[in-house]
């Protein structure tokens, strides 16, 4: 009896230490990755790519974190994160303007020596401008993920209805703007709609005249500051408040406020970024479908016309304990197939010319076409690691001037001292 | 004092030494909790911390602090917080003590009344500001619409440092009042009844008896409260942070802090910013305690 009971554990031991080491054999414990993503990168899209892949690569198990709707509650959960060199998460999308602070807090993994001999055949399909936005001292920090730029977005049939064509020129847009109001005789309808909350956006907000007339923030590492073309800039907003183009709390206007009342059909104008298209050609409550037109934003008398990058890309934690199998993710991530896939779910802009090209992607957002020029010469925001700072002090005194609380004299003394005490 | 072995003494040691075993854990846990930190928060603020730079930590002496008695944000900081201090702790105390007296009040609905007054003190602070956030919203808030059908003219309350600043005291008064409500409910009612039945008796007025019997012995809870609540409007964070104005004109200290640490990654400057809020919650604490104290001499 005693025998036949010491036999039979034998045997089940035997049983088990087998299958066990069959189960290892044939599929190895799965690779677990966590990606972190904003509200406002559409989840929802980039879970149906996360599914693809783990579709085509059993071995990988990628679970997803989503965080706030703007790219400054993004960066406050991060640099939380990784203050601390906590490995939760192994990848990250982040905004176009992080990657010199990425590289300077040694947060994201260098990407360069993960390509072996063919980085520079695949690194140079890239557009240009988005390899240079990503590389930090000769290294890729990220891989461009979305491209995007700020645009005029107008409505084509209220426009034709007045006999006008696009405008050139920011008081063009204003002159239009208000003869459409005074025909349509609606109270409620806005001019223009653009961001005078003191969120990212504002900081285009502020630069987009100042580029125009050739001002710069940073030249060759020093600040040149010039307050002429700064005042001009902050000035033009204020007129289109006062003059009630733009509604009087613009102060109160973020990103997304001007897409939904873009959509919502209250708006002449909008300036906003690429993935407003798709909410207004398939959002479910749009009443702008088919209405929209888009073309280059407008530049400043005198000026030049220039739009403000933007774009989001793909990194890898430095403290992430899976790093080869992350770099695999975010290399299919930011892959020529991904680009067009992104271009045609969310009219996200592609970061790789063939691409805009595409006659599927021509199909689904025909002014692509047209797109490429902008977003390739769209220039970057100042380009530091204590780029916060200078976002900071550059929105927040746009929001105050738009509020009406100080004149824009008063808010370039504070951005003046802000960015001296930023940049020492 | 004789010779004992050691095991002596440890199975019976005497009363100081038994003392000193017993408050070891609370020794320890004041160590670890309190002063570490707060040593620690002291060492950084005589460095360059710049964690976002990755440059190497160096000695500065008082540089932070010289820095932020020159930067005209830290002392927009001060101000918007001590006006938040002075607005909504006299403002908590007395609408916290209309809320306590109404709750003590002998009559049948005096337990919803007591649940209701529980209701804001439960709530997250954050949650408080938001919802206050769009009570004021300028298109979609309920002030303006009341303003409209009122007939007046609706304001963009955001747009301006003065009205966002009343907008928070608002919130928080709001807010900490039930606090305050608890904490003067148990005091009053330690109050003996026999003391208002005296008074009933002799023909002293309901004012009277307010003033001569509950007010004088309700002030030490008044003390109390006032303590916590006094700190905790130093440290206004979350109601001031979700209900922004124009720019960072309602900026609190704690608010300032939190942005030069946590956005800034600057974590020597605002160590010594931490370091004035510390020695300001330190003096109002002691300028309370002076007051406990002088009142029993």
């Amino acid at each position: 009896m005693k025998l036949r009971s010491a036999a039979t554990f034998l045997l089940f031991t035997c049983m088990v230490a087998h299958a066990a080491l069959a189960q290892t054999a044939s599929s190895p414990a799965p690779v677990n990755l966590k990606v972190y993503i904003g509200g406002q990168q559409r989840p929802d899209i980039m879970r149906g790519l996360f599914a693809q892949y783990m579709a085509a690569n059993p071995g990988v198990k990628i679970s997803v974190e989503v965080g706030g709707a703007t790219s400054e509650l993004n960066q406050k959960y991060l640099n939380m994160v990784l203050t601390a060199r906590d490995a939760t998460l192994d990848i990250f999308l982040i905004d176009i303007i992080r990657p010199a602070q990425f590289a300077a807090a040694r947060w994201a993994e260098p990407l360069n020596d993960y390509y072996g001999k063919d980085a520079e055949a695949e690194l140079s399909r890239y557009l240009p401008a988005y390899r240079e936005a990503n590389t930090v001292n000769g290294k890729m920090m990220a891989l461009p993920a979305l491209a995007d730029s700020l645009f005029l977005y107008y409505r084509k049939d209220l426009l034709a209805k007045y006999g006008e064509q696009p405008p050139a020129t920011w008081p063009e847009l204003s002159r239009i703007a208000r003869k459409i109001q005074q025909g349509e005789n609606n109270p409620n309808l806005q001019g223009l709609s653009f961001q005078g909350k003191a969120v990212e956006g504002a900081v285009c907000t502020f630069l987009l005249p100042y580029w125009s007339l050739g001002g710069e923030i940073i030249r060759d590492g020093k600040t040149s500051f010039e307050r002429g073309k700064a005042e001009a800039g902050l000035n033009m907003w204020r007129t289109m408040i006062n003059d009630g183009v733009a509604k009087k709390n613009s102060a109160e206007v973020g990103t997304d406020d001007t897409r939904k009342e873009f959509q919502a059909g209250k708006v002449v104008f909008g300036v906003i970024w690429g993935y407003a298209w798709n909410h207004f050609q398939a959002g479910a409550d749009t009443q702008v479908k088919g209405k929209v037109g888009v073309v280059k934003l407008p530049a400043m008398p005198g000026g030049k016309a220039v739009s403000c990058m933007g774009g989001w890309n793909w990194a890898v934690s430095a403290f992430s304990k899976n790093k080869p199998e992350a770099v695999s993710l975010i290399r299919w991530l930011s892959s020529p197939a991904v680009s067009k896939q992104l271009a045609l779910k969310g009219s996200f802009h592609p970061v790789f010319a063939e691409v805009y090209r595409d006659p599927e992607v021509v199909a689904a957002v025909p002014w692509f076409a047209d797109a490429l020029p902008v977003v390739e010469t769209a220039r970057p925001r100042p380009v530091t690691p204590v780029y916060k700072a200078i976002s900071d002090a550059l929105r927040i005194n746009t929001n105050t001037v738009m509020a009406g609380v100080k004149t824009p004299q008063q808010a370039l003394d504070e951005i003046e001292q802000r960015v001296a005490r930023a940049l020492r | 004092m004789s010779q004992r072995s050691l095991k002596d003494r440890i199975l019976d040691p005497g009363e100081t030494a038994l003392a000193w075993v017993l408050l070891t854990p609370a020794i320890l846990f004041i160590l670890v909790i309190v002063a570490y930190p707060v040593s620690r928060l002291v060492f950084n603020s005589f460095f360059d911390v710049r964690l976002a730079l990755g440059v190497p930590v160096s000695f500065v002496g008082f540089d932070n602090y010289a820095t932020a008695l020159s930067d005209s944000m830290f002392w927009r900081a001060v101000k918007n917080t001590l006006i938040i201090t002075f607005v909504t702790v006299p403002g908590a105390l007395v609408a916290g003590l209309g809320l306590a007296m109404l709750a003590n009040m002998p009559f049948r609905y005096r337990s919803p009344i007591r649940l209701a007054l529980l209701l804001p003190w439960a709530l997250p602070l954050a949650f408080v500001g938001l919802i206050f956030a769009w009570f004021f919203h300028s298109e979609y808030g309920i002030v303006n619409d009341i303003v409209r059908r009122l007939g007046g003219e609706p304001r963009i309350w955001f747009n301006s440092p003065a009205l966002t600043m009343m907008a928070i005291c608002i919130a928080t008064i709001w807010k900490t009042s039930s606090f305050m409500a608890l904490i003067l409910l148990a005091g009053l009612q330690t109050i003996p009844s026999s003391l208002y039945e005296a008074a009933e008796v002799d023909g002293a007025s309901k004012w009277t008896q307010f003033r001569e019997i509950t007010l004088p012995l309700l002030v030490p809870s008044m003390l109390v409260a006032l303590i916590f609540r006094t700190l905790t409007a130093i440290q206004s964070f979350d109601i001031p942070f979700s209900m922004p104005g124009p720019g960072e004109e309602t900026q609190t200290l704690a608010m300032y802090i939190q942005l030069n640490t946590v956005d800034y990654l600057d974590l020597g400057y605002g160590s010594a910013l931490a370091v004035f809020m510390f020695m300001l919650s330190m003096a109002t604490t002691f300028v309370y305690l002076r007051y406990v104290r002088g009142d029993k001499d």
